[in-house]
């Protein structure tokens, strides 16, 4: 590939993941709405959410850890979008594979945790001290399905388990052929997402938002765009595992927003568990599920 | 009440410091972008003083919805745009306003709800309440009504987001050009060694936004006895632990 190329898909490749996420956000607000029968959000309400906290003219940071968290917490997503594949562009998922994507997924996470660790404030430590042990909950059934789709391809890089996919139609869709593992990995998504009902470590009555609790102005901007950029990499990593990747751009988009809508869907109705029920509850159900799909592809 | 109809914004005293000249062709259009986006996403604090918080669950609920407006709730002060102040202010709770006020990241918007912001309303006699808010606390909008219905406060709410995206929403800069004289009247209420974890002097020296009555015999008092700000003590009391450790 020609190196001018490769340098168009990197820079292009988190732009688009940022601007179809703002989609995304939308359409979870808009869900929201929907079900409690409101109008919800005009169309651009992302953007100007966005605009208007990097806007902020004053500014409290709590020191260069504060800072330089946030920009972990963006950068490992814009790092793991350049590993996604989307239709056309397949920017070097080839060279990086699952592994190093699941990696690129961690790195958020870890850097809210130190950021939100300088802010020194009781209710963010515990807001970030569940938000690791939710986790530590949904890895477990992800790294299991992540597993059972690597074994059952033959291969961990993503853009050939794209091309066995579409190789005989929705047949040969990993929904088709591992749908247990297809619900388990639903499960994941759903605690990867921290929607209700995994959504503990942010709780906005009890712990006043958790890890949010210090972020102002542009701080919470950055934490808007890192929300973009998780929506679309669990949407993406979806359809991309199980449902076949993008033929092209429309039925790409189309998948990605539908199986998006599942979990938004399921968050308004469910009030929330508690850390230890979720986690008793994410290492029982979708573990189980995920373990009998493995007996089904190992078999 | 002539401060309230025309808040004596001291627009002249800020200058454009050198070398800060904005040479973008384009400022006009991004500054544009901005105050529409600011007056179109406002988050609004939940700190409801008194018994005019009962009209905001529905005015956020299906039957008004707020969120087409691009209003919706913050829990946390400094992620928040609006500062909505529901009812009567006691001089206790006057403080914890003011705390939660001056942590709040500008642009910052105060919205008095219920006649009892205005004037005192009700409580006009009592002894325990503040009268007029904006004795305090720079306010863009007062809804007045003893309580206004949630199509009173999505009207008034309107207003400001009219004012914000015509560029008038900058009633907050106020506090920081005359806080001699809101920080007078907090004195006079809360007693003269009142003082706030934040140093609203060093912000407005920081951003800018000093002006001629930012200084004055208040802040004069402040410093008189203004203790500096240390950090917290970081310890865990674990009786176990210490016994384990002294033995």
């Amino acid at each position: 590939m020609d190196w001018k190329e490769l340098v168009l898909e990197l820079v292009l490749m988190p732009l688009i993941a940022f601007v179809v996420g703002m989609g995304m956000v939308l359409m979870m607000r808009r869900i929201a709405a929907k079900l409690q029968r409101r109008v919800g959000p005009p169309l651009f309400q992302a953007f100007y959410d966005i605009v208007k906290l990097h806007s902020k003219e004053t500014q409290v940071s709590h020191g260069l850890i504060h800072e330089i968290g946030i920009v972990m917490a963006i950068g490992g997503y814009v790092a793991a979008e350049t590993l996604l594949p989307v239709p056309g562009m397949n920017g070097i998922a080839a060279q990086g594979g699952l592994i190093a994507l699941l990696y690129m997924t961690m790195i958020p996470s870890l850097g809210l945790a130190l950021g939100v660790g300088q802010c020194a404030n009781p209710n963010g430590s515990i807001g970030i001290s569940r938000a690791l042990t939710a986790m530590l909950a949904y890895d477990v059934p992800l790294v299991i399905v992540i597993f059972g789709v690597a074994y059952h391809y033959g291969t961990t890089n993503l853009v050939d388990m794209i091309a066995q996919q579409q190789a005989g139609g929705i047949a040969t869709w990993g929904a088709a052929e591992m749908p247990l593992l297809a619900i388990a990995g639903l499960f994941a998504m759903q605690g990867m997402l921290g929607k209700h009902p995994f959504e503990i470590y942010v709780a906005p009555a009890e712990i006043a938002t958790g890890p949010m609790v210090e972020m102002g102005g542009k701080f919470l901007g950055g934490l808007f765009v890192m929300q973009c950029f998780q929506l679309y990499t669990a949407g993406v990593l979806y359809v991309t595992l199980f449902l076949g990747g993008g033929e092209n751009w429309a039925t790409f988009l189309v998948k990605s927003f539908a199986i998006l809508a599942i979990p938004m869907s399921i968050a308004m109705l469910f009030p929330r568990y508690r850390t230890e029920d979720m986690v008793r509850l994410m290492w029982k159900w979708p573990v189980m599920l995920g373990l009998l799909g493995l007996a089904f592809i190992v078999r | 009440m002539s401060s309230l109809i025309k808040p004596p914004l001291g627009r002249e005293t800020l200058p454009v410091a050198e070398g800060t000249k904005r040479t973008n062709p384009l400022a006009n259009v991004f500054d544009e972008l901005i105050n529409f986006a600011r007056s179109r996403s406002l988050f609004m604090l939940h700190y409801c003083t008194g018994c005019g918080a009962i009209e905001l669950p529905p005015a956020m609920t299906s039957r008004f919805d707020m969120e087409r407006l691009g209003i919706q709730p913050m829990v946390s002060p400094r992620q928040a745009d609006i500062l909505l102040v529901t009812g009567y202010v006691s001089v206790k709770t006057l403080k914890r306003v003011i705390l939660t006020y001056e942590q709040m990241g500008s642009p910052k918007y105060v919205v008095g709800i219920c006649s009892c912001t205005v004037n005192g309303g009700m409580y006009w006699q009592s002894y325990a309440t503040a009268k007029k808010l904006n004795d305090y606390l720079p306010v863009d909008i007062y809804i007045a009504g003893c309580m206004p219905r949630p199509e009173a406060v999505i009207a008034g709410l309107r207003d400001m987001i009219d004012n914000i995206k015509h560029g008038k929403g900058d009633v907050w800069k106020d506090y920081y050009r005359r806080y001699d004289y809101y920080l007078g009247n907090q004195q006079r209420l809360f007693g003269e060694d009142w003082q706030t974890p934040t140093d609203v002097i060093g912000e407005a020296r920081h951003y800018g936004l000093f002006g001629p009555q930012t200084l004055g015999a208040h802040t004069a008092l402040l410093e008189q006895h203004q203790r500096p700000l240390e950090a917290l003590e970081m310890k865990i009391e674990i009786p176990e632990l210490e016994r384990a450790h002294r033995s």
